[in-house]
């Protein structure tokens, strides 16, 4: 509830920034928002599920190419809906999630650093089947994916402004978040607690360890195909960057500064983290890289629930009295 | 009729054979206690009746049922349940959400109530149970037990660290559920203390298999047991 609050203002302020931050940073703040997504559904499968993915990227890539390919009608030509664009990256990324999870998480599973470093490898391996896979524009990617086209009965209006598309975007975000923090506030939320600290324990309450896995691994897996396939529509292309190691490790930084046990903390990482690159990068250039290095060695040494988290927990609490 | 039927189980580790053609019948709604020195496979047993392990031959029959290598969530959906050694509870959340999870079924909440009370943790409800005392998170884990409702319990050194007062609550609350609940229970352990108060049939390991079974003051006075746990009598002696 607490939570709740600081999260709605949070969100209010977001909504009020258009008219103060002006058309530039209302564009930057769009593709914030994204990213900020992708860090939710790293949160969410890190943070609370346990389950520590180094290659978070290939969904975010797995969603932009799916919705790339069929707003641009690069499979039914006729069938161009933004709608099943979006619905299709979801689903899309979900059941490489599934499958991948399977083969994870079955048996004695796999899990740690084993976990990371296995999935850091398969997003390897994709970046660098997308570098290669000519029919999806190989290294150069797809370029002219249409804005998203919103319809309704009949009517139908193109994002292509910054101001609309930002409102779009964050009504997306404010959904997926609010939507995943009442799905952890209820009984599948302690589920999930329960799995991460303690599987041996949940699993001799009859619970199946594999199942809960797989739940968190492809929900979190369809939020982050989610941000993938708005983000092609925001930049109007997708490419191998999209899929691979960098972004991936990117993220991770993000929610690890942020706090990865707070979906909240981990958005704002996202999106104060992207805000400060671009501040820092232009008055410090390359060094903004080693500010950043420095953030992120605090956060793990000093404040392992992450920078924004401590401080948020602390203002929620000082509520609770 | 047995409730729970072991058929000459064995499991080996590497060259160890930890459960050498172990065999046991355990009536509906008994209590029985299962002791030996440390290493003689007791926890072994536990992990091949609840499926963590599979045995290298032999078979697990639960009422009439073969549950033999099926994995630990079926086999407790099945109705046993398990408590590990080292309290095994769920460290971040609280008492009651603890207890919201073990009760797969239903969230039914004077049932949950009604746990807390018989497991002393009602003004603890809203602690984390990684901020408990050692015994009350043994208690908590029994409590785990009773929500999730299961017809056979398997106790896993139940008054491991716990104090003397400690340790008979705990023999009152086990005959208690027994009786209330009509449980049966199958507990591993090494307090003998503890044992004496569960007044219960008592089945000693060793080396894999039973050596001997009956009641409390049998064991106590039998020259093998004696010898499996203080050594043989000449060395008594010297001692």
């Amino acid at each position: 509830m607490r939570n709740s609050l600081i999260a709605l203002l949070i969100f209010a302020a977001l909504a009020a920034a258009p008219p103060v931050i002006g058309g530039y940073w209302t564009g930057q703040l769009t593709g914030y928002l994204v990213y900020g997504l992708l860090a939710i559904s790293l949160s969410l499968v890190w943070g609370y599920g346990g389950i520590l993915c180094f290659g978070q990227a290939m969904f975010f890539g797995i969603g932009g190419y799916i919705m790339a390919v069929i707003t641009k009608g690069m499979v039914l030509p006729d069938i161009t809906s933004s709608y099943l664009g979006l619905i299709a990256a979801m689903a899309g990324a979900a059941l490489f999630a599934l499958a991948l999870g399977y083969f994870l998480f079955a048996g004695r599973g796999i899990s740690g650093a084993y976990l990371a470093i296995i999935t850091l490898a398969i997003a390897l391996v994709l970046e660098r089947l997308m570098n290669n896979w000519y029919g999806l524009g190989g290294y150069n990617g797809l370029l002219n994916v249409p804005p998203i086209k919103l319809t309704f009965f009949g009517a139908s209006f193109e994002l292509w402004d910054r101001v609309p598309t930002f409102y779009a975007i964050l009504i997306v975000v404010a959904v997926i978040f609010f939507g995943t923090t009442a799905l952890l506030n209820s009984a599948y939320g302690l589920r999930l607690t329960a799995c991460r600290t303690h599987p041996d324990r949940l699993a001799s309450l009859g619970y199946s360890v594999l199942n809960i896995r797989l739940s968190v691994f492809s929900l979190s897996a369809a939020i982050a195909g989610l941000a993938g396939a708005l983000f092609v529509t925001l930049d109007g292309f997708a490419s191998p960057t999209l899929i691979g190691f960098t972004l991936s490790t990117e993220a991770l930084i993000w929610v690890a500064i942020g706090g990865k046990e707070m979906l909240l903390a981990a958005f704002l990482g996202a999106i104060l983290t992207r805000t400060a690159e671009s501040w820092l990068s232009e008055i410090f250039g390359d060094y903004w890289i080693l500010i950043l290095g420095i953030a992120f060695m605090i956060s793990v040494v000093l404040l392992p629930k992450g920078l924004l988290a401590t401080p948020l927990e602390k203002l929620t609490e000082g509520k609770r009295r | 009729m047995s409730f729970l039927e072991l058929k000459s189980l064995t499991k080996n580790f590497g060259g160890l054979c930890a459960v050498d053609g172990f065999s046991l019948d355990i009536a509906k709604g008994s209590v029985n206690a299962l002791v030996g020195p440390n290493g003689c496979g007791k926890s072994t047993l536990f992990n091949l009746i609840t499926g963590t392990i599979r045995p290298d031959s032999g078979e697990v029959l639960f009422a009439g049922v073969n549950i033999t290598g099926r994995p630990p969530h079926e086999i407790a959906r099945l109705g046993i349940g398990r408590k590990f050694q080292v309290p095994a509870i769920f460290d971040e959340l609280t008492v009651r959400e603890n207890l919201i999870v073990a009760s797969r079924k239903q969230n039914d909440r004077t049932a949950q109530a009604d746990i807390l009370a018989q497991i002393h943790l009602e003004d603890q409800a809203d602690t984390l149970a990684g901020e408990l005392a050692h015994g009350q998170k043994q208690w908590l884990e029994i409590g785990l037990l009773l929500a999730q409702a299961p017809a056979l319990i398997l106790l896993d050194e139940p008054t491991a660290g716990m104090t003397a007062p400690e340790t008979r609550a705990t023999a009152e609350l086990i005959h208690r559920i027994n009786r209330d609940r009509g449980l049966t229970v199958l507990v591993i352990e090494h307090d003998m203390g503890f044992i004496e108060h569960l007044a219960c049939p008592v089945h000693v390991m060793s080396k894999g298999k039973i050596l001997k079974s009956g009641n409390f003051s049998e064991i106590r006075n039998d020259a093998d047991v004696k010898a499996l746990y203080f050594g043989t009598a000449e060395e008594t002696v010297d001692a």
